[in-house]
């Protein structure tokens, strides 16, 4: 329990860093992709077995942008939220480069619909920095 | 919490139990059914008679060993497969010479000195552990203090505001000032009659004398004006230099709240975290070794499980040993302690509902990096022996200092800690680059981080074959949905780890998993 209020605390403090990060230059995708997904996902969107999903030729990938989206910003089984620790153009900007890349030919994901997708913010906890396992 | 153990009532399962076992087991049973004797299991179930049926255990982690070990003991015919080249699982010591290659990642060799480590996975063995104090004292495993709270420790929390953002500063100031003030500001009210309405006779003084001594508070208005230990500024000695020593000046309450420092003190550390805590000298792999010393050779390294299957009477499990060459054993029953997350790569012959419960979980992304210090600054400078410097940074969480080799030339410090959305990018850097960021994280804490490095040893627990995740983490769905499905045997074959418990992410899990486990085997066995 002390562990979930730890990580909202560092994902929140997160996102203030995040949020000063956005007024720069467009996002480039690719390099968003392998800063924040490529050591599961693997550098091709190839996947692991078993472990993490291939993104490659993906029915999913190239599906609903709205669930995209909703997976980014509230994680989904193994993979964590990103919402505190990526802004909405980045989520855009690593949505639209994975569903054109690969063998994936969907088109792109605009900032707006990534959003709609997140949740009310968490609320301000106090546990941050403090030991979990 | 359980109403039906293998469709009997928990009543009839505790006389089953004690039936088969004796009261030992009984009692072991009745805490673990939650019957309040005690929070968990403290003993492991006093078996015997297995007269020579064979079970095969897969894995040797601490779940593995537990298994095997009692089973063995109780005179069941055991054989161990393991896929790794080592046994211990997640309780594992990287030291001189460990290799590691993650998933998609590069070669990696330990190069740390002689005598230096680092616990890649577990490392804290809190008090009330006792399966892990059990087997640590039968076997001679020497365990050592780890300190887990230290008030010299430095708090770095750049994301705040004010003069104290940005800057370390002890914890030891922080909690007496925090305290000090809201002892002040409460100790008014109260003084003022403001809550009075709260008080029945003769609280109000006593209450009133907590906070005094609590805070620290001075004079007849109660003022918090600093504290006795807080961090003097010349500490006392001899003669009239450095003599008395000199007190520090509390920060304004304001600076400490707005730098968020604060949100490291609690009335006290939750159950996990609380002193006292242990770890084994030399290493976690010390404990897996002390199973090994009190066993038979029964296990056999390097044999990859692709495959188990059965029959109503038997029970098959299908290997690849480290010769490339394919191999099976059967057996009367299986005990499984895979991670979850490798089990649902593994063909089983199981209920698509048993199957569906193994994929109805999901790992923790997680990993650590140790640094060899070429001096142990920390102490020479710092006067901080052991304890965690509390940085904001979530890609860093956690940077601990040794505790072990006190006093010594080097040191091995955990660089970071990180969980989650920040575990996958920290993973997805290279070996230098995570060093290297670790690196500039420590030196805004310590100006002698950087230059005193020397080898390292990073690693990311979902990316490293044969346990693909740090721990289970069920959620309520998932602990509703599916944990009781895998927690009764699916024909021949019985789950155990860490995974099965309420501990999930601590050894202790893993044994009492065991325990419970194998409990049941031996009760079905018995009735055989
Ligand atoms: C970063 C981190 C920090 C932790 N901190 C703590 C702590 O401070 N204190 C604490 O007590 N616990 C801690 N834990 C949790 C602890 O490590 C686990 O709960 C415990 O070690 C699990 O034991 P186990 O036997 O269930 O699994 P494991 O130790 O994972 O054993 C499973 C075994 O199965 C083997 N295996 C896998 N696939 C196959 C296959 N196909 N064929 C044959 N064998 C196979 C594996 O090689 C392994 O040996 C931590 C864990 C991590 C990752």
């Amino acid at each position: 329990m002390s562990f979930k209020l730890f990580v909202s605390a560092a994902a929140l403090v997160g996102a203030a860093a995040v949020a000063g990060a956005v007024i720069a230059a467009p996002v480039d995708g690719a390099a968003t992709f392998a800063e924040n997904c490529a050591a599961c996902h693997q550098p091709q969107g190839q996947g692991v077995t078993g472990a993490f999903p291939k993104l490659a030729a993906s029915v999913v990938v190239q599906g609903d942008p709205a669930n995209l989206g909703w997976i980014l910003t509230h994680g989904r089984g193994g993979m964590p939220n990103f919402s505190e620790d990526m802004s909405d153009d980045q989520i855009a900007a690593v949505l639209t480069y994975i569903r054109s890349s690969w063998g994936n030919a969907a088109g792109p994901v605009d900032a707006a619909l990534v959003k709609a997708q997140r949740g009310a913010p968490k609320p301000v906890d106090t546990g941050a920095g403090l030991p979990f396992h | 919490m359980f109403t039906d153990i293998d469709g009997l009532s928990r009543r009839a399962f505790l006389e089953r139990l004690s039936a088969a076992g004796g009261t030992a087991l009984l009692m072991t049973g009745m805490s673990a059914l939650g019957f309040g004797i005690a929070s968990a299991a403290v003993a492991p179930p006093v078996m015997s008679g297995g007269k020579g049926k064979k079970v095969i255990v897969l894995g040797t982690g601490v779940a593995g060993l537990t298994s095997a070990y009692e089973l063995t003991n109780a005179g069941y015919d055991v054989t161990v497969l393991e896929a790794r080249d080592r046994v211990g699982g997640r309780s594992w010591t990287a030291k001189k010479g460990t290799k590691l290659t993650e998933l998609g990642g590069e070669a990696e060799v330990c190069d740390f000195e002689e005598g230096q480590y680092i616990n890649p996975g577990p490392w804290r063995i809190p008090y009330f552990h006792r399966g892990y104090l059990h087997y640590a004292k039968k076997f001679g495993v020497p365990l050592e203090l780890l300190n887990n709270d230290n008030d010299r420790s430095y708090i770095n929390y750049e994301k705040g505001t004010g003069p104290l953002a940005g800057k370390p500063i002890r914890k030891v100031e922080v909690a007496a000032d925090m305290r000090g003030y809201a002892a002040e500001m409460l100790a008014k009210q109260v003084k003022q009659g403001a809550l009075d309405a709260q008080f029945t006779a003769g609280d109000k003084e006593l209450f009133l004398d907590y906070l005094k001594s609590e805070g620290y508070l001075e004079g007849a208005d109660l003022k918090y004006l600093g504290a006795e230990g807080r961090s003097p500024l010349v500490n006392p000695g001899a003669g009239l230099d450095p003599g008395p020593g000199v007190e520090s000046k509390p920060y304004a309450m304001t600076d400490i709240l707005h730098s968020n420092t604060w949100k490291v003190l609690r009335s006290i550390s939750n159950l996990d975290q609380q002193r006292t805590m242990f770890q084994p000298v030399g290493g976690m792999h010390e404990l897996p070794k002390g199973f090994v010393r009190n066993m038979k050779p029964i296990i056999k390294l390097q044999h990859v499980v692709e495959k188990i299957s059965q029959t109503p009477g038997s029970i098959t499990v299908a290997y690849t040993d480290e010769k490339g060459a394919k191999g099976s054993i059967t057996a009367d029953f299986c005990v499984c302690t895979i991670p979850l997350s490798v089990l649902r790569t593994i063909e089983i012959d199981a209920s698509p509902k048993f199957k569906e419960a193994i994929g109805g979980v999901s790992y923790a992304l997680v990993g650590k990096i140790g640094i060899q210090m070429k001096s142990r600054f920390w102490e020479d400078n710092h006067q901080i022996y052991g304890g965690h410097i509390y940085v904001d940074d979530p890609l860093i969480s956690t940077i601990s200092l040794p505790s072990t080799g006190w006093l010594g030339q080097k040191g091995v410090v955990l660089g970071f800690y990180p969980h989650g959305a920040a575990a996958a990018r920290l993973s997805g850097m290279s070996l230098a680059d995570r060093k290297a960021y670790a690196l500039a994280a420590g030196k805004k804490v310590f100006p002698e981080y950087a230059d005193s490095a020397e080898g390292s040893f990073s690693m990311f627990w979902h990316r490293t074959p044969f346990n693909m995740g740090g721990w289970a983490e069920w959620t309520e769905e998932s602990r509703a949905k599916y944990y009781p499905t895998l927690l009764e045997p699916e024909g021949r074959l019985y789950l155990a780890g860490e995974h099965l418990s309420y501990l999930t992410g601590w050894q202790e899990g893993g044994i009492e998993s065991a325990w419970q486990q194998i409990a049941k085997l031996h009760t079905r066995a018995m009735a055989a």
